[in-house]
Formats: structure tokens, C-alpha cells, sequence
């Protein structure tokens, strides 16, 4: 048998499977058709594919491999046809016509504001590193927002342009009072009240005079962490913000500290963390992650501590910073917009 | 601070690149802005933290380099020959002000000529980004960056009765600035006189009449010291802002006073010539001396929690410029140099050993010890609140503490003492402090309407600010802030829930409130019962006003509500006790009783609640029915079911019956209550 006259009836026999395929209208129409053209023994196929002995050599290797794609198809024909009957057999028994792809009433759940979600992993985190939060006024006196943190008068934090003054109208005692600038205000407060050891974290609110852009805004939340006791060592610190950085970030995350100056600690270093970033190859990028340091002895006086007999560390974090970088936010401002749109991002 | 790299390679061998240099110096306390060529030259802008003016000239930052590299440090002799004739004669300084001026040093110089400088000084000017104007002039700039010690040369021909005075300024004397602008002072404000008048606002800039120019003869080098707090008020009050001001606010060197006016003279000779009169005229207090400091070497490992050798530890002290008294194998007593004002305690010598010595040297694996924390009784509260609330829809709001007055004025439930006030606005015209989160809710709910967002709402967590009488500090109270587009009802619904899910056990109470916002029948004052006694305000619901709307800019309804976090911490039943459910099957009641329009539906349900214990496990309310011909006018009828359950046994019908029974005739006693048939 010559090739072409052999394709010509796969072709023929697979248009009139088609048809009757597609015209059959109950199981019983759709077995016929089945038996006419896949059955095993006398289907149309099963003959054709007898047919194939009879194909020249060279020949054979495309002969047979039109006849198993045409097989495959008349199959597939036949799910279909099946699914189509079994549907429309099913509409006909059930009462109401049903589409399970209509959406269900779904419950509007509310979001939490990703401020909130950032500093509450934080303090998950810390509480996991045994941290206890501890909390305070953000209308502060001066003791306690400069003088005992090692702040004197001459220097030029204590600037009234640099802070929220309250206005003397309605402060009782006539102390100046102002928005506290850090929460390590918080701190002072804790050593004040509780002898060491101390393991606390404070957060909330300062506020420091700045113009509102997509970098800074006048209001901002800062995550502060101190500990306090017997021999504790820029060593601790240092494992301390690694241990809270891997948590945080996931991975093998590194510490490096870079000099700075705070007046509330001596030393005093940036904090920088680091990761291996796969997607550069490997490359260790740093991140800024806050300011730190071993608390000033002048700040240990000053809250009845002896520094000869109790050292500790105190660090601090931007949460904007934080939660905008996690996030992707690229203007602070959007923080204080609530547009619900944003908040049912995150 | 910006550095010229051909500058510094005058005091300190630069082997190695640009970056590196940065990268090591950024490591030991200079953080690295950016570096960029200008011309041949590199400027390398660094960051010079407060506590470090020394490094506020290049000499100072030459200094880290050569003690982080471990090269020597060569410094220029600034040893200007002199003529006989003494400064004395040729000038006089008098000090009216000395807590202002502390030190004031004169030189003069006759016959220099003035005119341009040579290249490389205004080249070595230009990388950091200072334009040239004349020799004379640019030296006392080149000094001034060399060093960090200030100057200014006067022409002193053009000093009425060729003297100074520095005293404090006359009350609205005038002076005008080499800015050429103009300025009224007060007495606050040091200034640099000659016989007559103000020509330099002390250490802040000189004046345009006795500025140095080409006709100039006869110079005055003046180098001083002045008090750091009164130089930033000045600059401050003028806003007038100087490489001079910026470094005697954060203090300058006062062993450097001498030696700059010394350098600048001997420049001055070397490329303008002229005579340098023998002496100088020093007025005011010599450098104090400085106190020793002494390391115990136990100390470092005690801070740091690595160990440093002695011996590497007194190197980087003596590199620094620390001048040793002695040592042993304990400690080490230091006089730290004059520009290192930083350094008075052991601290600062920990802090100092530690920079340089590297604080990648400290372990970041240290096995710190464990310690048990605790969830605070409010961070639980507050994680229930916050969970209920975005259960029932609410969307979690964060807005500024400060709001602007008319704001404020709008709502104040808690207090009638005007609001705390800052000094200055720390938002535009938000200068109050909030009493109440209402406002900003509905601040908030605007900028939501603004954009067309069709569901709003909102809640809040913080604190507002209450002026107290006689206290310490002003009151802060937590307050979970609440704006929902639904009615009254909408929101008390979502107010029960929340205490539903703190303690199923507490019932909501309203009682009538006026307050100018709210509907004054859609609104209320809420209370709460702690236990069996105590009585708690919890807050205020209500349907604002049309009059509020339009206030607040908004056009659909909405109603708010502000709850006291404390009230809620009181009630929450954050341990709950198991108590067994009744085994037995429940049967209902339906009941419709007609009451007077008086009669609140929180009276009928107590009373249902009272007559039917142990038995009423719920009480739900269905409807409110009004209808003049047939209940009568002034009556509603209420539509409610009760749930009846016993602990002992399942309730029989008849039983269930009698329940209904008493409850409706004890409906009649205190209610005047008719059942509807």
C-alpha cells in the first residue's frame, strides 16, 4: 500500500469520527460511535492499523506515527464528548442550574498597620532573646529626655529648635516639658525604679523637629533595647543585635559596628547588618540597622548605678526605616496617610 | 568635612587608594559621604561627628591616618621670622567680655602685598570647594582648614584708633558682614570693635569696612577663642552660618590659638611678604592644663570583652596624641593632647583603643545569657483588641499625636482644660496636642473619601494628652479610636463584640451624652460593670452631625466612637476559667411584649435575664414594632427570643412555659409590659 493512500484514509476516517462524535447526543449514540471507531477488535482504527504491515520499509516510521497521533486525537474527541454528556445529563436531573465558579461572600477582615506588624515582630523577637518591653511618657522633663542621659545644657541637642517644646500655657509645675526625642527616656525610667540586672526594650513615639519628605517625618516610632548587669560586654552586644538579625532576616546574617557618638553611650557605634546576597553573585551587602553602644557611665550615675560593678549596652532602631525597607515603601509619609488601599497591602 | 587628598599627602605618606583610605577611615569613625576629582585632585567628603572637631581640619584627619597606617606625621614649623619692632606698639586688644571671649591673640604684619594667590593654594582650596579671593584672605582659609583654628585679618589701618575691643554688642547696633548684608544685634552677641565700632561679629564672620583688600597695608591677624554656646546663638539669631562658627561651636583647639597665627603669618610672609612685628598680644586665659587619665588595662577586656595588650593599647593611645605619665603592667596614666577635648575619662580611652585597635576584632557569637521575659497584661489586651477589631472589618490607622486647632476644638470627651501645645507646629499648623483620636479618625476618613475608597474603616490605638492640675507630667491615656461608615447601631454592634472577646461575661451600658459632634439621640456615653461593684466609663459612640461632616469636609455618614484602653485592660478575662456546658438539649421562647416608648430595651432584658436565672442562657433581641391604631400611641412592642437551658435535666414545655410566664408578669411589675398575643 503506497503511503499517500494510507494518510489519505487516516484523514477520512478521522473527520468522519469527528462528525459522529459531535452528533451523538446520549451514552447509547456516544458507545456506537466508540465501538464504530476505537473498538477493539473490528473498530475502523484497529483496521487501518492493520494496514501498516503492508507500508513500504522506509515508509513505515511516518505512517506509523500519523496513525498514533490520529488515534490520540479521535480519543481525546471521545472525553469530551463524554464530559459534554455527562453535564448536560446532570443539569437535566439537578433542580437549579449551578456554577461553582461564582466568588463566595467573602468577610472583610481588617488590617493591621504594617507600623504595627513591624513592631510587633520586633518585640517577638527580643521577648524571644528575653527582653521584656518597658514603657513611658513621651511628654517628658529635661531630666530625663537629656540631663541623665549624659546631655548637658551646652549641647546642641538641647537646642529648643531642635525639640518640641510645650508651651509653659497649661504645665502645672512650669518645668519645661517637651516631646521626648528618643525613647531612651524610657530607659532611665526603668534603671530609676528597678535594680540591675535590667532587660527591657521601650518603643513608641519621639519626635524631632524635621521637615516631612519621602526619608523624614516629624513623628517617628524607635525600638530601644538595654540590658544591664554584671559584666556585660560590647561582645554581648554585638551577639545580641546578630542573634536578632538573623531572626529578623532569616540567614547568615553578620554584625558590623562602625564609631559613632551618642552622648548616652561610650563606646558608641553605627550597627550595619549584612547578608550574602545570591542574587548578586554572593556579594555581602551592609545595612544600616540603628545606633548602639555600651551605656555611658555618666547615665549609670545618674540612675544610682555603680559602673564599677554593673556595664551594659543599649541599641536603637528607626521603625519607619525598617518597615519601609522590609516592605518596599518608598515615602515614609504613606505611613501616616491610612489610605486603605495601602493598609490592605500588607 | 571635605578633604583635599594632594592636601594631605603634605602631612602623611598616602600609599594607598582613595577608596581604601575611606573604607579604613570610614571603620575608625569617619563616615565615608562620597569622593569625587577636581581637577588632579581628589575631595573626599567626610562625616565629623560632634565630638571630634580635631577632625574638622586636615591635620586632624592626617592624624587618624597616620595612627591607623603607622606613619609619622609631619607638621609645618609655623616659625615666621620677626623684626624688631614689637606688636605692642603697633596695636591694642582689650577684653570686656571674657566669658565670651576667652583668648584673643593679635599679630601684625606691615608691607605684605596684596593680590592672587598661587595655584596650588587655590587649587588645594577648590577641591574642597572654596573660592579664592585674595593671598591674605586665602591663607586664613587655608589655615583655618589646615588646622581648624578660625582667623581673620583685619586691615588695621582701617581699625578706628588702630585698636581692638571685644566686648558685647551695643543694643540695635548695626554691622555690616563681608556678606555684605547687614545686621541688628543685641547684647548677647559678641562682636570685635575698634574704638568706634562693631567690625566682626566674634568668631562668626568679619565686617565689610576692615575686610582686606588690595590697598591694604597693614594687617591685624587675630586668633581667638570663643565660648561655643554664645557663638551658636548668635549664628543662630542671624542665621548666619560659618565655616568659623561651625568649629568654635563644637570648640576648637586652645593649643592651636598660637600656632595657627603663627602659620598663617608665616604663609602670609613666604607667598605676600612684608615684616612680622615681634610678639604677640595675648589676652585672656592660657590653655588650662589638661587632667591625667588613667586605664586600668582590666578595663578593656571588661567593656569590650575582647582582650588588647597592654603594649598595643599604649601605642594607640601615644599615636593619638595622649602624652604618657607612666605605666605598669596594670595601667597606664595619660594627659591627653589639648585638640582632644573628647577625652576625660577612662571611657573615652576604651572607646579610643577600641576605634583604632577595630571593632571587627569583637566576637559576634558570644554565649550571652538566657533570661526569662514576659508579655506585658496590656500588650495582650491590646493584641486582643486589635484582633477583634480587624475581625469585624476595621482596618488598623496610625496618625500624628499634634493636630491643628480647629481640630482639636471639635471633640474633647475627656477633659475641658484647653489642649498642650507645642512651641513650634510639628506639622503644618498641628501644634496641639490631641485630646481625643476622634479627630484625627475623621481626618483620616477624609483623605480616604478624597480617593474614592468605597469602605472606611478605621480604627486606632494611642494615646491622647490630658493637662493636669498640680501634677508632675501631663496625663497620656491609651485610646482605641473607632470611624465606621455604618450607623449607630453598626458601631455598637462592633463596640459589644470587642467586649464580647475580652469577657463575654460584661455588658455594655449607655447612658445620654451632649456632646456638640454627635447626633444628640444617636449617641452615648458607654459604661462598663468590673465585677460586681465597680462602674467604668468606657467611652463614647455617636453618629456625627451633618454640622460635624461638613467640618471635617466629609460627605458621607459616618459615626465614631473612642474607648478607654483602661477600661478595657480592667474587664479583659485574659485567663478564663472552664466552666462545664449544660449536657442538656435548649428550647425557646418567643416573646412580644408592649411597652411604653420610655422603657429601654436594656430594662426589659435585665429584667428577663434576673426572672429567668439559672435558666436563660440568651436573650436576643429580634425587633422593634411601632404601630399607633393598634398598640396604641407612645408604645412599641419588642420582639425578642429567649433561650432556656437547665443545668439538671432537659426543660419540658411546661416547665419552659412557667419560665415565660414569670418573666412576662415580672415584664408587667416593673415595666408596665402587655404581652402581644
Amino acid at each position: 500500500m503506497a503511503l499517500a493512500e494510507f494518510l489519505a484514509e487516516l484523514e477520512t476516517l478521522q473527520a468522519a469520527a469527528r462528525q459522529s462524535l459531535a452528533a451523538a447526543a446520549d451514552t447509547d449514540a456516544l458507545e456506537a460511535a466508540r465501538v464504530e471507531f476505537l473498538g477493539a477488535k473490528s473498530g475502523r482504527l484497529k483496521t487501518v492499523q492493520k494496514q501498516l504491515g503492508s507500508i513500504a520499509g522506509p515508509d513505515k516510521p511516518a505512517a506509523g506515527k500519523r496513525f498514533n497521533d490520529v488515534k490520540t486525537a479521535v480519543e481525546a474527541e471521545l472525553a469530551a464528548a463524554q464530559e459534554r454528556i455527562e453535564r448536560a445529563a446532570e443539569q437535566v436531573t439537578s433542580a437549579a442550574p449551578f456554577d461553582p465558579s461564582l466568588p463566595g461572600p467573602r468577610p472583610r477582615l481588617g488590617h493591621l498597620h504594617p507600623l504595627t506588624q513591624t513592631i510587633e515582630e520586633l518585640k517577638d523577637i527580643m521577648g524571644r532573646l528575653g527582653f521584656t518591653v518597658a514603657s513611658g511618657p513621651e511628654i517628658e522633663d529635661e531630666r530625663h529626655n537629656f540631663e541623665a542621659l549624659n546631655i548637658p545644657a551646652s549641647h546642641p541637642a538641647r537646642d529648643p529648635l531642635e525639640n518640641f517644646y510645650l508651651t509653659s500655657a497649661g504645665v502645672a509645675t512650669g518645668e519645661p516639658l517637651l516631646l521626648r526625642s528618643q525613647t531612651s527616656t524610657v530607659q532611665i525610667r526603668v534603671m530609676e525604679n528597678t535594680p540591675p540586672p535590667v532587660r527591657v526594650i521601650s518603643l513608641g513615639r519621639v519626635y524631632r523637629p524635621d521637615t516631612a519628605d519621602a526619608t523624614h517625618y516629624p513623628m517617628f516610632h524607635q525600638i530601644e533595647g538595654l540590658l544591664v548587669d554584671r559584666q556585660v560586654t560590647m561582645a554581648d552586644l554585638k551577639s545580641v543585635l546578630r542573634l536578632f538579625a538573623r531572626s529578623f532576616l532569616g540567614g547568615d546574617v553578620h554584625i558590623r559596628f562602625r564609631p559613632s557618638f551618642f552622648p548616652f553611650t561610650e563606646p558608641s557605634v553605627e550597627v550595619d547588618m549584612s547578608w550574602h546576597d545570591t542574587h548578586q553573585g554572593g556579594a555581602i551587602r551592609w545595612i544600616e540597622m540603628g545606633g548602639a553602644g555600651m551605656v555611658d557611665p555618666n547615665v549609670l550615675r545618674a540612675v544610682g548605678y555603680d559602673p564599677e560593678q554593673v556595664t551594659g549596652f543599649a541599641f536603637g532602631i528607626g521603625v519607619e526605616r525598617v518597615c519601609a525597607r522590609r516592605h518596599g515603601v518608598t515615602d515614609i509619609r504613606e505611613f501616616y496617610r491610612n489610605d486603605v488601599r495601602f493598609l490592605h497591602q500588607f | 568635612m571635605i578633604v583635599s587628598w594632594d592636601w594631605l599627602k603634605q602631612y602623611v605618606a598616602l600609599d594607598m587608594t582613595p577608596a581604601e583610605l575611606a573604607e579604613r577611615l570610614m571603620m575608625a569613625g569617619l563616615n565615608h559621604e562620597d569622593t569625587h576629582q577636581v581637577g588632579d585632585d581628589w575631595a573626599i567628603h567626610l562625616e565629623v561627628t560632634s565630638n571630634r572637631p580635631d577632625c574638622l581640619g586636615h591635620i586632624g584627619i592626617a592624624r587618624e591616618i597616620s595612627v591607623l597606617w603607622d606613619r609619622p606625621l609631619k607638621l609645618p614649623a609655623a616659625s615666621p621670622p620677626q623684626i624688631a619692632a614689637s606688636v605692642n606698639d603697633l596695636t591694642q586688644v582689650r577684653v570686656d567680655n571674657p566669658r565670651q571671649c576667652m583668648r584673643y591673640t593679635a599679630r601684625v604684619i606691615r608691607g605684605a602685598k596684596v593680590g592672587p594667590s598661587p595655584r596650588w593654594l587655590i587649587n588645594r582650596l577648590a577641591t574642597v570647594g572654596i573660592g579664592a579671593i585674595n593671598n591674605v584672605v586665602d591663607i586664613t582659609n587655608y589655615v583655618l582648614l589646615e588646622c581648624g583654628q578660625p582667623l581673620h585679618a583685619f586691615d588695621l589701618a582701617k581699625l578706628a584708633g588702630r585698636r581692638i575691643l571685644v566686648r558685647q554688642a551695643r543694643d540695635r547696633e548695626t554691622f555690616r558682614a563681608i556678606n555684605h548684608k547687614s545686621y541688628a544685634l543685641d547684647p548677647s552677641t559678641c562682636v570685635i570693635a575698634d574704638a568706634e565700632r562693631a567690625v566682626a561679629l566674634g568668631g562668626v564672620m568679619g565686617g565689610a569696612e576692615t575686610e582686606v583688600s588690595g590697598q591694604t597695608k597693614e594687617l591685624l591677624i587675630e586668633s581667638a577663642e570663643f565660648d561655643p554656646l554664645s557663638i551658636r546663638n548668635t549664628a543662630r539669631k542671624l542665621s548666619l552660618h560659618s565655616d568659623s562658627s561651625y568649629r568654635f561651636e563644637r570648640g576648637t583647639d586652645p593649643q592651636g590659638v598660637d600656632w595657627a597665627s603663627r602659620r598663617a603669618c608665616e604663609l602670609i610672609l613666604e607667598l605676600a611678604g612684608g615684616e612680622l612685628a615681634s610678639g604677640v598680644i595675648d589676652v585672656g586665659r592660657q590653655p588650662p592644663e589638661r587632667e591625667a587619665i588613667t586605664l586600668r588595662f582590666a578595663q578593656l577586656p571588661r567593656v569590650l570583652g575582647i582582650d588588647v595588650e597592654s603594649g598595643v593599647a599604649r601605642r594607640i593611645l601615644a599615636a593619638l596624641g595622649n602624652h604618657e605619665l607612666r605605666a605598669d603592667d596594670r595601667r597606664v596614666e595619660v594627659i591627653p593632647p589639648s585638640w582632644r577635648r573628647d577625652l576625660t575619662r577612662e571611657i573615652d580611652l576604651i572607646e579610643e583603643v577600641a576605634r583604632i585597635h577595630g571593632y571587627d576584632k569583637i566576637p559576634e557569637d558570644a554565649g550571652v545569657p538566657m533570661a526569662t521575659s514576659h508579655r506585658t497584661a496590656t500588650d495582650r489586651v491590646l493584641a486582643k483588641v486589635r484582633q477583634a477589631l480587624n475581625a469585624a472589618g476595621f482596618d488598623e490607622a496610625m496618625t500624628p499625636s499634634l493636630i491643628e486647632e480647629p481640630w482639636s476644638d471639635a471633640f474633647s470627651p475627656w477633659t475641658r482644660s484647653a489642649p498642650l501645645r507645642t512651641s513650634m507646629p510639628v506639622l503644618r499648623r498641628a501644634d496641639c496636642l490631641r485630646r481625643s483620636l476622634v479627630p484625627s479618625m475623621l481626618g483620616a476618613r477624609q483623605t480616604n473619601e478624597s480617593l474614592a475608597n468605597p469602605l472606611i474603616e478605621l480604627f486606632e490605638i494611642a494615646n491622647v494628652y490630658l493637662p493636669r492640675d498640680g501634677g508632675q507630667l501631663p496625663g497620656e491615656e491609651l485610646m482605641v479610636g473607632l470611624t465606621g461608615g455604618g450607623d449607630y447601631f453598626a458601631v455598637k454592634g462592633v463596640i459589644e463584640g470587642l467586649l464580647a472577646a475580652l469577657n463575654p461575661a460584661v455588658e455594655l451600658d449607655v447612658r445620654s451624652t451632649r456632646q456638640e459632634l454627635l447626633d444628640a439621640q444617636r449617641s452615648a456615653e458607654l459604661r462598663v460593670q468590673a465585677g460586681a461593684t465597680r462602674d467604668l466609663l468606657l467611652g463614647y459612640l455617636g453618629q456625627v452631625t451633618s454640622a460635624g461632616l461638613k467640618r471635617f469636609e466629609l460627605r458621607g455618614e459616618t459615626t465614631v466612637a473612642e474607648l478607654r484602653l483602661a477600661a478595657l485592660s480592667e474587664i479583659a478575662n485574659l485567663i478564663p476559667q472552664y466552666t462545664q456546658p449544660p449536657m442538656f438539649p435548649s428550647v425557646a421562647r418567643d416573646l412580644n411584649l408592649v411597652v411604653d416608648e420610655c422603657v429601654r430595651w436594656s430594662e426589659v432584658a435585665h429584667t428577663v435575664r434576673r426572672t429567668a436565672v439559672p435558666f436563660a442562657e440568651a436573650i436576643a433581641f429580634q425587633d422593634v414594632y411601632r404601630d399607633p391604631q393598634r398598640l396604641g400611641p407612645g408604645k412599641k412592642s419588642l420582639l425578642f427570643t429567649l433561650t432556656l437551658r437547665s443545668p439538671e435535666g432537659t426543660l419540658t414545655n411546661d416547665e419552659a412555659d412557667q419560665i415565660r410566664s414569670r418573666v412576662v408578669e415580672a415584664c408587667r411589675a416593673a415595666h408596665g409590659a402587655q404581652l402581644r398575643a
